[in-house]
């Protein structure tokens, strides 16, 4: 029934929005483009949901959030950030639209979020997903497609950089 | 274990991934190794200082509002297909409300108190509801926007047949936003507006075609709270993605 798999949806999958969203924030980097990305990924989610038996529901849902901000991001925002949206190798540019954000300059919170907009996309999520939403490893590997190493070395590399970048790491041993 | 190999662990070990075995190998070699032990609290304090100061986003309402609207449309069809919002606002606004009273109906395990009341209170639920869900619509919360009761309650008159008590709640965390006018049970109705954290609330009020008091029913509808009451002559209806507990304090608060 129709109606039946709304309530199911709405018990297992809604409860997730607010995750949903806080990560196509830091994705997008956009309210708006953030609140459609995870419109597109619920009905996209509902739509799928027939074929959800098993696992997780977070991390089902959060993987398709994901896969709507890709998506979303090569359609609509090619040219937005002079951050590439996916490449390890962009350690020292920094996003001027990070600053764009600054309500109170210099504030912890707005350094910190501009330290994170900086980063990879690859490194962001990861960050986001560990130190935001609280994901295992395992969840996280779930969540973005890749092994269980991989994201221990992302998270790995995002801290180093953004310790490197708040300044925790000068004074540096050895 | 070396250097290396503990630096490679220390992250894992942070985040609790490690086994009891592998921990205590970290532990060991941190209490004899300084250079290690540094390591270790630079990366503590990352993560922690991550955790204080990055912000973690609840979603609005009107994207909650407008994923339950295009659910609810999604469920009648077959193929379910994304809906423009301003499509769905005007042409299949009467298949939302009828989608909400079906959800309404089948979620009955919350609704406690419209069985009692019979199909007009059910009736009456569904168009608050629906009106609730319209206002989350982009630029359809208010029509006087003011958090100054001064400004809100003389705004009504004229406009619906009774002001409504407007209370200056700010101080107690629900500050008054505005208000409006609806369209329900066939009249003008005033409803005002206001807000807890990023909820939300909005107060329908008319006056009652009975006489005799109502306790406040709780149902839920639609994945919305609804609080209805009479008092003083008037239908008062409360309706929120507020959680029960705080929309209960608030109707207890704002009509006392």
């Amino acid at each position: 029934m129709a109606e039946q798999q709304v309530g199911r949806f709405e018990q297992l999958v809604l409860p997730h929005l607010d995750d949903a969203y806080t990560l196509a924030r830091y994705l997008l980097r956009d309210e708006h483009d953030a609140q459609d990305a995870v419109q597109d990924a619920s009905l996209r989610a509902f739509r799928h949901f027939a074929g959800f038996r098993h696992g997780d529901p977070r991390s089902w849902f959060l993987a398709i959030v994901r896969n709507c901000c890709y998506d979303f991001h090569k359609s609509n925002r090619i040219d937005r950030s002079s951050v590439p949206f996916s490449d390890d190798a962009a350690d020292e540019i920094a996003d001027p639209r990070a600053t764009d954000d600054l309500v109170l300059e210099g504030s912890e919170s707005d350094r910190v979020r501009a330290a994170v907009d900086a980063l990879p996309a690859e490194l962001r999520e990861a960050i986001v997903l560990r130190e935001l939403t609280g994901l295992s490893y395992r969840e996280i590997s779930d969540v973005v497609g890749v092994p269980m190493g991989t994201v221990m070395s992302r998270i790995s590399r995002g801290r180093a950089r953004l310790g490197a970048a708040l300044g925790a790491g000068s004074r540096k041993a050895g | 274990m070396t250097c290396e190999e503990c630096l490679e662990s220390v992250g894992p070990y942070v985040d609790g991934e490690l086994s009891v075995d592998e921990s205590a190998r970290v532990e060991e070699h941190l209490r004899s190794c300084p250079e290690c032990a540094a390591a270790h609290g630079r990366l503590v304090d990352t993560s922690s200082q991550l955790r204080s100061a990055l912000m973690r986003y609840e979603a609005p309402d009107v994207l909650k509002a407008r994923i339950r609207a295009s659910l609810s449309e999604s469920g009648q069809d077959v193929g379910p297909r994304r809906v423009p919002v301003t499509a769905r606002a005007s042409g299949g606004w009467t298949r939302t409300i009828a989608a909400a009273a079906v959800v309404a109906v089948v979620s009955s395990g919350l609704t406690f108190a419209v069985l009692r009341q019979g199909a007009p209170a059910t009736d009456l639920r569904q168009e608050v509801v629906a009106s609730h869900i319209r206002s989350l619509m982009p630029g359809h919360l208010t029509d006087v926007e003011s958090n100054d009761q001064h400004n809100v309650k003389p705004w009504f008159n004229g406009r619906v047949d009774v002001s409504p008590d407007v209370p200056r709640l700010d101080s107690l965390g629900y500050p008054l936003v505005g208000g409006r006018v609806d369209y329900i049970d066939g009249r003008n109705v005033a409803t005002v507006v206001y807000r807890r954290r990023q909820h939300v609330i909005n107060v329908f009020s008319w006056p009652a075609a009975a006489a005799a008091a109502l306790t406040p029913q709780l149902s839920s509808s639609h994945g919305y709270n609804v609080i209805h009451t009479r008092r003083n002559g008037e239908e008062v209806w409360l309706v929120s993605d507020l959680n029960l507990g705080e929309l209960k304090d608030f109707e207890r608060i704002a009509f006392p």
